[in-house]
């Protein structure tokens, strides 16, 4: 159905760049399993239109409170389908992270947030309003009647109620960077808005009747979601957890706040993390056991240990350099698309700011390249404060790869990753790695910083299959 | 970009099916409603509308007034709607109707249960004062009232109201 054709997507190739160069195969399969994901969304959408038009809901518009019934009932059923899509994005499946990665994944969660929130406003207002009409009462009348006569509607309204709660404090969560835990701990209010949600669309409506088939389809979606949310969010990092036994075996400072912490496990070959990946920690000391981090391998992945390079902020910059050995350590993981399996080009240029350095460090040490044929950037603020200089400079000289060092500061109120002076210079990522074209990117740093390098690649007329980041802002 | 072209066409090959399916729907529920009216007609005169006191009631203090002035509970036949089944038993004393018992509403989902509890009432009050099943639909509850009309009738049929 899709051809090769379909996957180039960019149009904006610049004239002069080498265009016959075969596109990678494990790309090819990655955009179509993206392709096939993105398809089977917007469908979904779709059949729960059609099960309303099948159920005869065109007919259905005739008088004002029969339009404002049906057009409830379309909104409540799309509304509820993104939810469900929502929920699946963040329930960390396997395919989906190999397809977008978290990063991206979990940005397509936050933008269907607001969407499916203003459906499901809609949805109640909608039929609030058509009810009463029908009835011919007045709105606080006719809530009050569909409280206390319709089945299962107290359920529904605190479902409605916990929602707005959970998207209003995303959204300043995500403003103002609190912790990770707040965000996750809100999250938990969203499984319990859609659990209340269920009875009420079984019992109130009659399109999901008792023995229909939509009623099956629709309950076997929940069954869907609740299924993978529970497979991938819980057991199977438990069992891994368990499975693999991983403990402190070491913490090596860095620089002030940031350690290397080394751990040590049993068959962790199984795992197939590879470096650039990140997994969410939790370290079983007292203080630090109900946080969970997420943290990038520092260093290839071993068949007994892995390393994660990490800056502690608050509190746990100064219990995280304190690390006892011995430490049994949990994880979710490992996630996101930031490594090899990305690669489309045979050069590959890996730029990263400050602890950012952490899966750059990693994706060095395994990437495949020729010597010559890989250029490592790393920013900092002044010569001192990067992290990992000695190890990035040992690697590089062991696998033939180019360091630059870039150190300054940004110019102020201009959007550049460089610092003041080579901006004014007009130095940009081109003038710097003249190869751009034939190499895979991978930038890792703050966000707005990351962003900028992502702007700047892509105005050198790099094309954005061959542009890596992810960012991750906890 | 083919990607969205065939998101786009999928969609519209599952909006389109639904659709036909929706019209299909429609053309079945009228036929059903069509067969289900004329089965009743054939009823009404029939055996379905029996009064469930035979001849008299059982407290006959009161004599019927004439010979020809029907007495008793008379239960009429099943209306079918697209939400439910309709069903009520008329109270006849005297050739006057003293009461409208609903046996069965429309109770496919939630909301239908409440909008039959709520037109139930107010049909049995018009039927009392008008004393025939000629009677306004309640507003909102087009289906009950309909239903409940067409189930009365053929009880007041059946006692030859």
């Amino acid at each position: 159905m899709l051809s090769p054709m379909s996957i180039d997507t960019n149009s904006r190739r610049p004239v002069g760049a080498p265009s016959a160069r075969p596109i990678h195969p494990a790309y090819r399969r990655r955009m179509r399993l993206a392709d096939t994901l993105q398809v089977l969304c917007v469908v979904s959408v779709a059949i729960v239109v059609a099960i309303f038009l099948a159920d005869g809901g065109a007919a259905r518009f005739t008088t004002p409170s029969e339009t404002l019934t049906s057009m409830g009932i379309v909104s409540g059923l799309v509304g509820s389908d993104l939810l469900l899509v929502m929920l699946l994005l963040a329930a960390r499946l396997p395919l989906i992270d190999r397809a977008f990665g978290h990063d991206r994944a979990m940005a397509v969660h936050q933008s269907l947030g607001k969407p499916a929130l203003y459906l499901l406003l809609a949805h109640a207002a909608l039929l609030i309003g058509g009810y009463a009409l029908a009835d011919n009462s007045t709105l606080p009348a006719e809530m009050w009647t569909m409280l206390t006569q319709l089945p299962d509607m107290p359920l529904a309204f605190v479902g409605l109620a916990l929602l707005i709660v959970v998207v209003i404090s995303s959204i300043v969560v995500v403003r103002r960077r609190f912790r990770y835990e707040a965000l996750h701990a809100v999250h938990l209010l969203a499984y319990l808005a859609v659990l209340v949600s269920i009875p009420h669309q079984l019992s109130v409506g009659g399109l999901l009747r008792d023995g229909s088939i939509q009623r099956y389809y629709w309950l076997a979606l929940y069954v869907a979601v609740a299924g993978s949310v529970l497979l991938f969010r819980f057991i199977i990092p438990v069992v891994r957890s368990i499975r693999h036994r991983l403990v402190v075996t070491g913490v090596d400072r860095v620089a002030p706040g940031v350690v290397s912490i080394r751990l040590g496990g049993r068959h962790l070959r199984a795992l197939n993390a590879s470096s650039g990946q990140f997994f969410i920690w939790r370290f079983w000391t007292p203080g630090l056991w109900w946080q969970a981090h997420p943290f990038s391998l520092s260093a290839a992945p071993g068949g007994d240990s892995l390393r994660i390079t990490v800056r502690g902020l608050g509190d746990a910059s100064v219990k995280l350099p304190a690390l006892p050995r011995g430490t049994r350590v949990s994880f979710e993981g490992p996630y996101g698309l930031f490594t090899e399996r990305a690669r489309t080009s045979p050069r590959i240029v890996l730029v990263a700011a400050g602890i950012g350095v952490a899966p750059i460090r990693s994706l060095l040490e395994s990437a495949s390249f020729e010597p010559g044929g890989a250029t490592v950037l790393l920013r900092s603020p002044s010569l001192g404060d990067r992290y990992l200089a000695d190890e990035m400079a040992e690697l590089c000289a062991r696998r033939g790869a180019t360091l630059r060092v870039i150190a300054g500061h940004r110019p102020p109120g201009v959007d550049s990753w460089l610092p003041a002076d080579a901006a004014a210079a007009g130095i940009t990522l081109a003038t710097l790695v003249p190869e751009l074209r034939e190499a895979d990117l991978y930038v890792c740093g703050p966000r707005r910083w990351t962003d900028a390098v992502v702007r700047d690649a892509r105005s050198a007329g790099m094309p954005g299959r061959q542009i890596h980041y992810e960012r991750f802002d906890w | 970009m083919r990607a969205a072209a065939f998101a786009a066409l999928a969609s519209l090959s599952v909006l389109g099916a639904g659709w036909e399916l929706g019209i299909q729907a429609g053309v079945t529920n009228h036929s059903a409603t069509a067969t289900g009216s004329t089965a009743m007609g054939s009823t009404a005169t029939g055996s379905t509308a029996v009064p469930t006191t035979p001849g008299q009631p059982t407290t006959s203090a009161q004599p019927p007034a004439t010979a020809t002035a029907p007495s008793g509970t008379f239960t009429g036949t099943v209306a079918q709607t697209q939400f439910g089944n309709v069903q009520v038993a008329v109270t006849i004393a005297d050739g006057r109707i003293t009461d409208v018992t609903a046996l069965q509403l429309t109770d496919q989902d939630g909301r239908s249960v409440s909008i039959s509890n709520r037109a139930a009432p107010i049909l049995r009050d018009e039927v009392l004062s008008a004393q025939s099943a000629n009677v306004q639909n309640v507003g909102g509850a087009t289906y009950t009232s309909s239903g409940y009309v067409q189930s009365l009738q053929s009880a007041l049929d059946a006692a030859r109201f």
